[in-house]
């Protein structure tokens, strides 16, 4: 569109308007402004349901039920808390910077909503330009302006302890920043050697791709090219081989990058600065009503965006038995039948990834503020580190080493990546265990130094039996020696 | 000894600390705050985050509950100590009982002996439950509350059942207690000890092996077993310091001279120990809850009293182990039917005295760690 724009000599003075005319009559920019509506509606949807989503599913957890009169089993709550909400009073503060005051929370909120930009919701919904080529790194730079928003509002509210709050939230989303993306390092390796192989994306091996799309078909291409004979399996399984999801071959990234992407949306167990049993108030005290709703919108979408980037880059976004299949007949209606069911597809793996956000919530207590920094520097970084540098080991020696085929390359990789996620798991129970016991030395050191103050009863069978010991004979039992006068 | 305090605690009255240093941060901890333990106000002087110094001004509950039992009589005062440990109303009950009847050197049958045990170790565990469940959502498990809640209503609608009322029950009388069970009311307990060991099963589940929770309490707030001594704690927190003190093994009263009694002692001293010996003892409690059951011997359940009875004149000092520690009554009688004067010992007010030292150098979120394992209840600490 601005490619003309250095008008040569001649040419009348309009033509920049005409251009810029034609520009916006064309299909792409209107198939543009309805996929950004349709984004934009499901971002503000999902936040929307997964509020009375999290309520409800913590409640049953709880063992209660979670709002029950607001509409039929209480789906209507959400509206009713978005209606009031915006009813509320809008305070502003009279002491700080007031213009950031009244930014931060769009700050907050725009990133997250730019965020959906690199999602392909399904084969043909999505920007476009292929969802969006650069997509891994326009999420990345994403979640970093988040961190901006939280500052401002810390900073902005003129109160210390907003402050102190805002800026240990920044800080644990900055460092969590970190091993995310080299959790998502792992799988772009992973594309690279992929790539070149028939029947998957890309024509050169060791170019992978950052794309969202790209990669979600990377995991969906292990069906033979032209399909096999039998109708059925073609249906199922063009399109959709979950054996090749990525999941299989870095289960320990997929841990690490949620384990990250909740500590990026400051949720249990991450979720200090929101906490209200600690002391520091946090960023988001002097937000009231509207302005509020849209630091926890930003958070829901956030919740959303994590979700939806482990689906494409390890459960294989999109697919499912049948969408290949149905949007590879280049028929108008079967298309739209196949795309209706890779959205049905995609929307139940985030939310079901979703659900297990909830599900951490309702179970973990929270972490310390020191012991989140030790568990992001000290543990998750060295442990994504290695984990590169472990797959970078085997493809050199696998493939380029012993000249292997990339099945055993895959095969390889997926077992040490899977007593990976065994060998963290126990890793962080050492690390817990020898820092509690360092805590506790002096404790038990001094403990076995002193001697028992009372005896103890003897016991049979775990029940102590009445010996009497020989103070007992004056102790004061009810109706034994008082002190009447 | 620990302790880095004055020795002269005279020119320590309730002040405030002084104007702090130019790093120093004078926080508020206020007597309003969503870590459920009640109107407790802590002044703390912070030092980036690590405490450096911990005032607790108390007071804020006071409703000048000894001054009331002087112009009550007993019966009526009886309802007035549910009122001071406000979780655990039955237990206050019985020492107030207890102190009239040592006082009037009154044996109680056998069979009220027995159901005010049964009755007293119910309510450690309700009470129990109401510290486990604040303390992990202190610590963020927003789970265990509520099961732990879920449990102690079958508790209090057995108490309801027993007695007419959940809570302030009002149950007990000097001489013995108010009705025998109620028609299935054993039958009753018994199902629920029995579920409800099952789900204690899940609720140890969800919090013992926690390592987020081990590493949130575990080394914090260690108490040194001669400082507990030093400072008079008892109950959980001495238990937890390794030093074997019950008042239901050591100093046996009632029932508990014929239903002998585990203490639970753990050694460690940290909030980790105090958690789990809260927890041993909800188990403990369960055993001897079945155990009186199935002793539970018939006859009268109350040595009858007049209803303005005056206790010959004396004084005398009854405690119990209550649930947070030793509840005792000190009551001196004049011969009317007013008590000239009874005071309470709440064991939460003692046990609090050990917050300021236990505070120091720990960070802020480790404040609040240790605060909910000191399990106080300022009913208790105000009166």
């Amino acid at each position: 569109m601005f490619a003309m724009v250095n008008a040569t000599n001649g040419t009348p003075w309009y033509a920049f308007a005409v251009q810029l005319w034609s520009g916006i009559a064309a299909w792409s920019f209107l198939q543009f402004v309805v996929a950004f509506i349709v984004m934009f509606a499901f971002i503000l949807t999902s936040a929307v349901i997964l509020v009375l989503a999290e309520r409800k599913v913590m409640a049953w957890m709880q063992d209660r039920l979670g709002p029950y009169h607001t509409g039929p089993w209480g789906l209507l709550q959400s509206t009713a808390d978005v209606l009031k909400l915006m009813n509320k009073e809008d305070i502003h503060i009279t002491g700080g910077d007031k213009y950031l005051f009244l930014f931060a929370p769009s700050v907050f909120l725009a990133p997250v909503v730019a965020a959906f930009a690199v999602l392909p919701f399904s084969p043909y919904i999505h920007l476009p330009g292929s969802a969006l080529a650069t997509g891994i790194i326009f999420l990345v730079a994403m979640s970093s302006i988040d961190v901006v928003g939280v500052i401002m509002a810390g900073w902005s509210s003129n109160n210390k302890y907003s402050l102190i709050g805002g800026l240990r939230a920044a800080a644990q989303m900055i460092s969590y920043e970190l091993p995310l993306v080299l959790a998502l390092v792992g799988v772009i390796m992973l594309t690279s050697v992929l790539a070149g192989l028939p029947g998957f994306p890309g024509n050169d091996s060791g170019i992978g791709t950052i794309s969202l799309l790209q990669i979600a078909q990377f995991q969906n291409s292990a069906w033979p090219v032209n399909g096999t004979g039998i109708g059925i399996l073609d249906f199922l399984f063009k399109g959709f081989t979950p054996w090749s999801w990525f999941i299989l071959f870095q289960p320990l990234m997929l841990v690490i990058y949620y384990t990250c992407g909740l500590a990026e949306t400051n949720r249990a167990p991450f979720d200090l600065p929101e906490a209200e049993s600690e002391l520091v108030a946090g960023y988001l005290t002097e937000y009231s009503g509207m302005r509020w709703a849209l630091f926890f919108l930003g958070e829901y979408a956030n919740m959303t965006i994590v979700s939806a980037i482990s689906t494409y880059l390890f459960l294989g976004g999109f697919s499912g038995p049948g969408v290949g299949f149905l949007t590879g007949l280049n028929s108008l209606g079967w298309g739209f039948l196949g795309n209706i069911l890779g959205l049905v597809y995609f929307v139940l793996k985030v939310y079901g990834l979703c659900f297990v956000f909830i599900w951490i919530r309702s179970t973990l207590p929270r972490l310390r503020a020191d012991q989140l920094m030790q568990f992001a520097w000290l543990i998750l970084m060295p442990v994504t580190l290695a984990n590169i540098l472990v797959t970078g080991l085997i493809y050199f020696i696998t493939i380029q080493g012993l000249h292997l085929p990339t099945g055993l390359f895959l095969t390889v990789l997926a077992v040490v990546n899977w007593i990976g996620v065994f060998g963290f798991i126990w890793l962080v129970g050492r690390v817990t265990k020898t820092t509690t016991n360092r805590a506790q030395a002096p404790a038990i050191r001094a403990q076995l130094r002193s001697k028992p103050v009372a005896p103890a009863l003897p016991l049979r069978d775990g029940v102590p039996t009445r010996v009497a010991l020989p103070q007992e004979a004056s102790a004061s039992a009810v109706g034994a020696g008082s002190s009447a006068e | 000894m620990a302790t880095n305090q004055e020795t002269d605690f005279r020119s320590q009255e309730t002040e405030l600390p002084q104007e702090p240093k130019s790093q120093e941060m004078l926080l508020n901890l206020g007597p309003q705050h969503p870590s459920t333990h009640g109107v407790l106000r802590l002044v703390l002087t912070l030092e980036g985050e690590t405490i450096t110094g911990c005032t607790p001004v108390i007071g804020y509950l006071h409703r000048g509950l000894e001054k009331i039992f002087e112009n009550r009589t007993i019966m009526a005062g009886i309802r007035y100590t549910d009122n001071s440990d406000y979780l655990s109303p039955m237990l206050n009950e019985t020492a107030y009982a207890g102190a009239v009847e040592q006082l009037m050197g009154m044996e109680i049958p056998r069979r009220a002996q027995y159901i005010r045990l049964i009755v007293n170790e119910l309510q450690r565990i309700a009470s129990h439950l109401v510290a486990i469940g604040t303390y992990g959502m202190d610590l963020g498990a927003v789970t265990p509350i509520l099961w732990a809640f879920r449990d102690r209503e079958s508790i209090l609608s057995l108490f309801e059942a027993l007695g007419g009322s959940r809570f302030n029950v009002n149950y007990l009388r000097v001489g013995g207690v108010l009705h025998d069970f109620p028609k299935g009311w054993l039958k009753e307990c018994s199902e629920f000890l029995d579920q409800f060991e099952k789900n204690m099963v899940e609720m140890v589940g969800l919090l013992n092996g926690n390592e987020i929770f081990l590493s949130r309490t575990q080394g914090v707030g260690y108490i040194d077993p001669q400082q507990a001594l030093a400072y008079g704690l008892t109950g959980p927190m001495l238990r937890a310091s390794g030093i074997n003190w019950d008042l239901r093994v050591n100093r046996p009263y009632m029932a508990y001279r014929e239903i002998a009694v585990n203490p639970q002692v753990r050694q460690e001293g940290d909030c980790f120990a105090r958690y789990i010996v809260k927890m041993d003892e909800i188990t403990e409690s369960i055993r001897l809850c079945r155990e009186a059951i199935d002793k539970l011997p018939g006859g009268a359940i109350s040595t009858r009293t007049p209803i303005a009875l005056r206790p010959p004149r004396g004084e005398t000092y009854f405690a119990l182990e209550g649930s947070k520690g030793e509840l005792g009554v000190y009551f001196i009688s004049d011969g009317s039917e007013y008590p000239w004067r009874a005071k309470l010992r709440g064991p939460s007010f003692v046990n609090l005295q050990i917050l300021p030292e236990l505070l120091r150098g720990h960070k802020m979120s480790d404040a609040i760690a240790i605060l909910g394992s000191t399990d106080i209840v300022l009913g208790e600490v105000d009166r």
